[in-house]
């Protein structure tokens, strides 16, 4: 089993590598950009990302009352995960082509009623996990 | 062992709370390659692909996008699990250990590119100079590629992992992974479930397009200039034919409810009014089923020109398209008339069809 995926996992990586050889051969800036992103990704979590969500771990591991800690990590992985994905649609350097109908919804409020609804539920939460703690 | 850098405390840094995500890590980005895939292999004709079920393109490529965007946060999710790893010292213990941490950076560079360019390109937000099909498709190999070798080299992490059931503390982060993932989901399904489409803040599509369909090439960014004695040619082994719009309008219509599904993601169905493709081609005497490329008005671009193949082109549903909803075309949606096929992607129905070239 594990040799059957280590070598489809090897014939897969060599089919890429031709690939992106023939990518990168075409155009040295093409290559350049492409090298850029692919270790972005990397960089960036390792070092902003992964730190930040170790950061606001440890605030809410220590900081708050037992019962607020889950719905608190919850709401913050739900704001965290919603404001990445609305990153795209929001920030633009470049612009967008003028497509109708298409990224054309207003999205910082979108964003903003979807954010008050996380905390809402997380405030109605971290009360429902007090209440019964005191009943118990 | 030596002394760790930093001290990680988290219950989520466990082999169990690992395998766990990484399985559903491994189902998304397994979803989101295959289905990519299929849509590589239409737009270059690598396989027959049916014009029925009219809407499975629409199908997988929303899988596609979707499986894509609910990948982040278990991407995520799984990388703070297994990140005290990457402070473990010493940095290299061995050959064998070296190329382990060397293929854990092409798989997270992989999967990284793979899922942000992705969010970049549905929202046409191009910030790289690159050509996206050619270097999503590429690293999209490296990426499974990877992910394969690494899960033959973790396996029986994993199923060390997976035997040992989690506690409270696990269990409450795998359910926020679960919940996290989700939400994403839900907020950007809109694109292309359309009854999603009021609670998805961040779908690209919104329903403000003319005649209520996105558009995603307008005629002014295609430089389209309709001629006064425009005509529609049809190239057969008999000869060439021309219609005017008028004449087009005068044959048999048809009115069929097709989607249009984009590579990207979105998708939006219409009622669509026109000559079946089939009829046009048995008036200049060619059995349908032949492949028909057809050309558009719009001088240069990439997506000038497609060719149908025999399926669609014998399936009564494939449009000569003159009206949407009841209205005449939109400049925007390929006046004076365009393809229209079912199950097919949405760059490859033509709109401002100058030529059918019967192949």
């Amino acid at each position: 089993m594990r040799t059957v995926l280590a070598v489809a996992g090897l014939a897969a990586l060599a089919w890429g590598g031709y690939l992106l050889a023939e990518f990168a051969l075409a155009s040295t800036r093409d290559a350049w950009h492409a090298g850029l992103w692919f270790l972005g990704g990397p960089i960036a979590h390792d070092a902003v990302i992964a730190p930040v969500v170790g950061a606001a771990g440890l605030v809410i591991a220590t900081r708050l009352p037992t019962h607020w800690r889950t719905p608190v990590a919850t709401g913050a992985a739900a704001t965290g995960v919603l404001v990445l994905l609305a990153v795209p649609l929001l920030w633009h350097p470049l612009g967008v082509p003028e497509n109708p109908g298409l990224h054309d919804r207003d999205y910082p409020l979108g964003l903003m009623i979807a954010l008050c609804l996380v905390w809402a539920a997380v405030v109605a939460a971290g009360l429902v996990a007090g209440y019964r703690r005191r009943r118990t | 062992m030596s002394k760790p850098v930093i001290r990680f405390q988290s219950p989520a840094h466990d082999e169990r709370v690992s395998s766990r995500i990484g399985i559903w890590l491994a189902v998304a980005f397994g979803v989101c390659f295959v289905t990519g895939l299929i849509s590589h292999g239409i737009q270059h004709s690598w396989f027959w692909w049916p014009s029925r079920p009219v809407h499975l393109y629409h199908l997988t490529q929303g899988l596609h996008v979707t499986s894509g965007v609910a990948a982040i946060p278990l991407l995520l999710a799984k990388l703070w699990s297994v990140y005290p790893k990457l402070f473990e010292r010493p940095l290299v213990r061995s050959v064998p250990h070296a190329l382990e941490r060397g293929s854990i950076l092409v798989l997270s560079g992989a999967v990284f590119f793979e899922t942000v360019t992705g969010v970049f390109n549905v929202a046409q937000n191009y910030l790289w100079g690159f050509y996206f099909p050619t270097a999503h498709y590429a690293v999209a190999w490296v990426a499974v590629g990877s992910i394969l070798v690494h899960v033959a080299v973790k396996l029986p992490v994993v199923r060390r992992g997976l035997a040992r059931p989690v506690d409270g503390s696990r269990r409450r982060f795998l359910r926020t992974t679960w919940l996290a993932s989700g939400v994403a989901v839900l907020a950007t399904a809109g694109g292309t479930v359309a009854f999603l489409r009021p609670v998805s803040p961040l779908s690209t599509r919104s329903d403000r397009g003319p005649q209520g369909v996105a558009v995603n090439r307008t005629a002014r960014a295609a430089g389209i200039v309709v001629p006064e004695d425009w005509r529609l040619e049809v190239w057969a082994p008999s000869g060439i034919r021309r219609f005017t719009r008028a004449e087009l309008a005068a044959l048999p219509q048809t009115t069929a409810r097709l989607p249009i599904a984009c590579v990207e993601g979105w998708s939006a169905t219409a009622d669509w009014t026109g000559v079946p493709v089939a009829d046009l081609l048995r008036l200049v005497g060619v059995a349908p089923g032949a492949a028909v490329r057809v050309e558009s008005l719009e001088p240069t671009g990439l997506y000038r020109a497609s060719t149908l193949p025999g399926p669609h082109t014998a399936d009564p549903d494939t449009l000569l398209a003159l009206r949407i909803n009841g209205e005449d075309l939109a400049p925007d949606h390929g006046y004076p008339c365009r393809i229209i096929a079912p199950n097919r992607p949405g760059v490859l129905q033509t709109k401002w069809v100058s030529r059918l070239e019967v192949r």
